[in-house]
C-alpha cells in the first residue's frame, strides 16, 4: 500500500471522534466486520487510526477507497464546511431521464479531459443525493487529497452545492464538468451561503415551512397554550398589540422551523447627497459600508426579534426576503436616475 | 417583626384567594347546569309542540299553534359548519382546493396514489395586474416555470390540470417505489436505483426459490411525466 495512501487514512480516522470510529469504518465497509472486531476502540486515538491503517495494509487499500472514507466523515459533518449554491439553467425543455451511471461517466471524461492528475469519487445517499470529492492535482503533481472540493447535486434540479477547496482556479473546471454532465449549459453562483447543508437545500428546494392559507383535513397540532394564570391581581397589557405581532410573525416566518443559517449581509453604495452649497467632498466617491448580522441561528432570531419587543413589526422586507429570494448576500446601491432611492439588485 | 406580619397576612390573603377561587368554579358549574337545564326544557317544549302539531293533524291555519320553535340560532350555526367542512372535505378529495383573497388566490394541491393520500403541494398567486405566482412550494424538478410560461396567465384551468397531473404522477411513482423497497426487500438485491423525479427506476432482484446467484436486472423507464406508470420496461438476467 502506498505511503501517501496510509498517512491520508491514519490522518482521516484521526479527525473523527473516537466514539464514531467504528461506526464510520463500519459504514465504509471496507474492511471486515472480523477485522473491526479485533480493533480495541478503547485506546488512544493514536493507536487506533494505526491499528487501522494496518488493517488497511492487509486489505491493500488503494486512494479510491481512502476517498470514500473522506466523504463519508464529511457527509457526516457536513455543517463543518462552508457551502456555496450553483444554479444551472438549461436550453431546451426536454424531459430529463436522468440515468446515474451516465452522469458519473460524463463527468470523469470531461474533468479528466481538462486535468489529468484528478481523484474523483462518487457517492450517492438515500435522499437522491450524489456526493462528488474531487482532489486536484496540476499536469506535474499528483493530487491534493488534504484539500478536496466536495459537490452535493440532487439529481433533474438546477442547483449544486459546492464546497470548494482553497484553490479557486479549479472552480470553471468543476462547473465545467458539472454542466456537461447534468446538461445544462449555464451555471452562476447564487448569493447563498451557509454551513448547514440541510438548511440551503430547504431554502432552494422550498422545503420549509411558508404560510400557505389551505384547508388541513388533519387537525392542527394543538398548540400548547400557557396556562392563564388565575391570579386576577396580574392583567396582560397589550395583548392586542402581542396578537398582531404574532399574526404577522406567522405570516411571513410560518409556523414550522426555520432553515439555519449563519449570517446576512449587505452591502451599501451611495452617494453622499448634500446640499449644492454644502459641498464637502471633492470627488464623488460613493459610500461604501457593510452590514453582517451574524448569529447561530439568524432566521430564527430574526423571528423573535418581534415578539421580544427589540423591533417592531413588520420587520424590513429586505430581512424577510431571505427564505424567499433565497440569498443571504444582498448589494444595495442607489437607483440611478432623477429619484435616487435604494434599491436591491438582482 | 414586620415581615412575620407581612408573611402572616399574604398567607391569608391566599387562602383567601383559593377559598373564593373554589367558590366561584362551584358557582360557575352550577351556571352551567342550570342552562343546560334551561336548553333541554326549551327541547322538551319544542319536541312537544312537534308532537301536539302532528296531532292536531291537517287543521287549518287558524289550528295551527305557535310555529314548531325555530332551531336555536346555535343549531343553525353548528349546521352551518359542519356542511362547509364537509365541503372543504369534498375539494379536498378532489385534489385541488383554495382560497380566494384580495388580489390573493391560494391553491392546494393534493395527490394521491391507489387510495392512499400523499402530499400536498401549495400555490400562491397575485390576481392584480394579472395572474402570476407569488411563491409555491413545488419541487424544482418539476417543470413549473415552463408550465405557466405555457398556459398562464389566460388558461388557469390548463395550467392547474396539467401541473395537478404532473404532481400526481411523480408522487405516485415515489410512492411506488417506497413500496418496493419496503414489501419486496427480500426479493431486491442493494438498493434501488433512481432520481429525484423517479422517471427511472434501476434495481437487481432475486425471485425466491430461484438461484440465487443470477439476479435480474430491470430497467424501468417512464417517459410519460404525466402517467405512475412506466413506459418501457428491460430486464435483462446476466
Amino acid at each position: 500500500m502506498d505511503e501517501t495512501v496510509a498517512e491520508y487514512i491514519r490522518r482521516t480516522v484521526l479527525k473523527m471522534p473516537r466514539d464514531e470510529i467504528k461506526m464510520m469504518l463500519q459504514k465504509w465497509g471496507f474492511l471486515s466486520e472480523a477485522q473491526l472486531q479485533t480493533l480495541n476502540f478503547h485506546q488512544i486515538k493514536e493507536n487506533i487510526s494505526q491499528e487501522v491503517v494496518q488493517l488497511c495494509e492487509e486489505n491493500s487499500a488503494d486512494i479510491k477507497q481512502a476517498a470514500v472514507l473522506d466523504i463519508i466523515y464529511n457527509h457526516i459533518y457536513q455543517n463543518k464546511r462552508m457551502w456555496s449554491v450553483y444554479q444551472m439553467k438549461k436550453t431546451g425543455d426536454e424531459l430529463e431521464y436522468f440515468d446515474l451511471k451516465e452522469f458519473k461517466k460524463k463527468f470523469k471524461r470531461n474533468l479528466r479531459s481538462a486535468l489529468k492528475n484528478v481523484t474523483i469519487t462518487f457517492r450517492e445517499y438515500e435522499d437522491n443525493a450524489i456526493w462528488i470529492r474531487v482532489a486536484w492535482g496540476t499536469p506535474y503533481r499528483k493530487p491534493n487529497q488534504y484539500k478536496p472540493s466536495y459537490v452535493v447535486y440532487h439529481s433533474q434540479t438546477p442547483y449544486v452545492f459546492i464546497s470548494a477547496s482553497v484553490l479557486k482556479s479549479n472552480l470553471p473546471l468543476l462547473c465545467q464538468a458539472l454542466m456537461v454532465a447534468s446538461n445544462y449549459h449555464d451555471i452562476r453562483e447564487m448569493e447563498l451561503r451557509g454551513h448547514s447543508l440541510n438548511s440551503l437545500k430547504d431554502i432552494v428546494f422550498k422545503r420549509y415551512s411558508q404560510n400557505f392559507e389551505s384547508y388541513c383535513p388533519k387537525p392542527l397540532q394543538e398548540r400548547t397554550v400557557e396556562p392563564e394564570s388565575v391570579d386576577l391581581r396580574i392583567t396582560e397589557e397589550n395583548r392586542s398589540e402581542k396578537e398582531r405581532i404574532q399574526r404577522l410573525n406567522r405570516e411571513v416566518y410560518g409556523d414550522g422551523p426555520q432553515p439555519i443559517l449563519e449570517f446576512a449581509q449587505y452591502m451599501l453604495e451611495t452617494m453622499f447627497k448634500s446640499d449644492l452649497k454644502m459641498d464637502v467632498l471633492d470627488k464623488k466617491e460613493p459610500f461604501r459600508c457593510l452590514v453582517k448580522f451574524s448569529s447561530p441561528h439568524l432566521l430564527e432570531s430574526l423571528k423573535s426579534l418581534a415578539p421580544a419587543g427589540m423591533a417592531g413589526a413588520p420587520l424590513s422586507p429586505l430581512l424577510t426576503c431571505i427564505t424567499q429570494k433565497a440569498r443571504n448576500c444582498f448589494r444595495i446601491r442607489d437607483k440611478k436616475g432623477l429619484f435616487p432611492e435604494s434599491f436591491v439588485s438582482p | 417583626g414586620m415581615f412575620a406580619q407581612l408573611e402572616v397576612l399574604e398567607a391569608r390573603a391566599h387562602r383567601e384567594a383559593v377559598e373564593q377561587e373554589k367558590k366561584e368554579q362551584r358557582e360557575e358549574k352550577l351556571a352551567l347546569l342550570e342552562s343546560r337545564v334551561r336548553e333541554l326544557r326549551l327541547r322538551r317544549d319544542e319536541l312537544r309542540d312537534k308532537v301536539d302539531l302532528q296531532e292536531k293533524g291537517g287543521l287549518g291555519k287558524e289550528g295551527m299553534g305557535s310555529d314548531p320553535a325555530l332551531p336555536s340560532a346555535r343549531n343553525v350555526l353548528e349546521w352551518r359548519i359542519r356542511s362547509l367542512k364537509g365541503l372543504l372535505q369534498v375539494f379536498h378529495l378532489t385534489g385541488i382546493s383554495g382560497k380566494l383573497g384580495k388580489g390573493r388566490m391560494s391553491l392546494t394541491l393534493s395527490t394521491a396514489h391507489g387510495g392512499s393520500h400523499l402530499d400536498s403541494f401549495h400555490l400562491e398567486f397575485l390576481t392584480r395586474p394579472e395572474l402570476r405566482i407569488r411563491r409555491h412550494s413545488i419541487p424544482s424538478f418539476i417543470p413549473l416555470e415552463q408550465l405557466s410560461r405555457k398556459f398562464l396567465p389566460r388558461d388557469l384551468r390548463g395550467f392547474l390540470d396539467q401541473l395537478s397531473q404532473h404532481l400526481n404522477a411523480f408522487a405516485g411513482r415515489r410512492f411506488q417505489a417506497e413500496q418496493l423497497q419496503e414489501h419486496f426487500s427480500d426479493w431486491i438485491v442493494g438498493t434501488l436505483q433512481g432520481n429525484s423525479l423517479c422517471n427511472l427506476l434501476v434495481f437487481k432482484y432475486n425471485i425466491p426459490g430461484n438461484n440465487r446467484n443470477f439476479p435480474f436486472r430491470a430497467r424501468l423507464l417512464y417517459q410519460d411525466p404525466c402517467r405512475s406508470l412506466p413506459t418501457e420496461v428491460v430486464v435483462s438476467c446476466s
